[in-house]
């Protein structure tokens, strides 16, 4: 029993293969999914989505969006992901200290939110870079 | 065109004629009194040297503008191959929403909102005539107790619209193809609809690109998150939402609300793609009917140029030989 795993971006097809098990990130927790999942629909945070695959792990940093869930067939839709691999570990922990130090320093709430979005997404990626 | 250019010509023969005969010089008032004479028609009096100037310019003219349309097809078809592929990638980010909430254009709803997407520039065959009649038939069909609004994307079907609809007109985006189409755009005028425009359901009216040929008219429908709760109850059209158990957030409401507004921004985006495709197509074909025309035009032209060219010369010779003929006859 496999699940079929489906994320896709507005511009392109993240992944499309079968996967044994899959744990997200939704803002009210961590959502681990086996297959025979019963259905569901959840929205997702910006965080790192960790997937098995025959026995490896590797993760994927998305930057919110939806997933659901029906008989054995996972779709998750996102603005934007980037699977670990694709993500440089150097690169990944500058932008988060940069995004750190501008979140410190950010004045007013549009900047603040800007700020904090920012900082979310570039620590998701640091995540998922330094967890496979 | 053709006219100014044949003024022009004129003028430019004037030049020409201030020293020469009367015979031309008058042929030359005769046609700048007329400056739309056809190609082709002989001025009055058989001169033939201000006709022939007239096809010529006129060939001119036809020439400059078949490269003019060769060159926008060309531009068509590489702006084209760049969304295609846009395109192409997008289908798969709304399906899954339909896979879940289905589409029901016949779902019941009072406040109506039309949105119709057009292009922002013309020479783009019927695509927008097509798209505003199509909203225009939307309009009166999904007529309840208040009237429907519409939201419009893109100069032209602002333009149509705007000629018999002007007070059911909520919101009008242009100038959205200044830069290529993204997501993050999209979402952001999605949002202003979101924000300004009430609505039970929104329908979104655009051409899906079949082919480079083929245009189909769609309607895409967006329930309100109200009406996907109500619907989601028993007996209602999104049944089957209920099987779902509904996480990530405060409460189902707020979810739902969620699903629906990104489902909102993927239909638009997809719709804005397929539109920009067909329009890109539609300009194709039209410019290549257009240089197709203006090839066979110019044909024309060139049987009508040397047939007044090879007729003058005519003339010419029989004036020399019978002038030669009559000193012989007189010596």
């Amino acid at each position: 029993m496999v699940l079929s795993l489906r994320v896709m971006a507005p511009n392109r097809i993240v992944w499309n293969s079968e996967v044994g098990e899959i744990t997200l990130s939704t803002n009210s927790g961590q959502i681990g999914i086996l297959p025979n999942h019963a259905p569901l629909l959840t929205a997702l945070d910006m965080g790192v989505s960790k997937i098995r695959s025959g026995g490896q792990w590797s993760a994927m940093a998305s930057m919110g969006g939806f997933a659901m869930i029906d008989n054995n067939r996972v779709t998750i839709l996102v603005n934007e992901a980037e699977v670990s691999d694709e993500i440089d570990p150097i690169e990944a922990q500058k932008d988060y200290e940069v995004a750190q130090m501008e979140l410190a320093k950010a004045e007013g709430r549009k900047r603040k939110i800007e700020a904090n979005l920012a900082f979310k997404r570039a620590k998701a990626r640091l995540e998922a870079s330094t967890i496979s | 065109m053709a006219s100014s250019s044949v003024r022009r010509g004129v003028s430019r023969l004037s030049h020409l004629l201030q020293n020469t005969s009367p015979l031309a010089s008058s042929a030359h008032s005769c046609s700048g009194r007329c400056p739309g004479l056809s190609s082709g028609e002989l001025a009055p009096f058989g001169s033939r040297m201000a006709s022939s100037q007239i096809v010529r310019n006129r060939m001119k003219s036809v020439k400059s503008i078949q490269k003019i349309t060769k060159a926008m097809k060309m531009v068509a078809a590489s702006k084209l191959r760049g969304v295609q592929v846009k395109a192409e990638n997008s289908r798969g980010f709304w399906q899954p929403f339909v896979a879940l909430l289905g589409d029901h254009p016949d779902i019941e709803s009072k406040k109506n909102v039309i949105l119709t997407i057009s292009s922002d520039r013309g020479l783009c065959g019927g695509i927008n005539s097509t798209s505003v009649k199509f909203s225009k038939a939307m309009f009166t069909l999904s007529a309840s107790e208040e009237p429907a609004k519409y939201v419009i994307l893109g100069e032209k079907g602002k333009v149509q619209l705007q000629r018999d609809s002007k007070k059911n007109i909520q919101m009008v985006v242009t100038d959205i193809q200044k830069m290529p189409i993204n997501f993050t755009q999209i979402s952001m005028i999605a949002d202003e609809i979101l924000k300004n425009v009430e609505f039970d359901t929104i329908k979104i009216i655009y051409n899906k690109f079949g082919s480079v040929v083929s245009f189909l008219p769609s309607v895409a429908t967006i329930p309100s998150p109200e009406v996907i709760a109500r619907e989601s109850e028993a007996g209602g059209k999104l049944e089957q939402l209920e099987s779902y158990e509904i996480e990530g957030g405060d409460s189902k409401a707020e979810v739902l609300q969620n699903l629906s507004e990104f489902q909102f921004a993927a239909m638009l985006f997809n719709a804005s793609l397929e539109n920009a495709c067909s329009e890109q197509g539609a300009r194709m074909s039209a410019m290549d009917s257009s240089t197709r025309n203006a090839s066979e035009m110019l044909e024309k032209l060139t049987l009508k140029y040397n047939r007044s060219r090879q007729a003058s010369i005519t003339t010419e010779l029989i004036e020399i030989i019978s002038g030669a003929a009559a000193l012989e006859a007189a010596s």
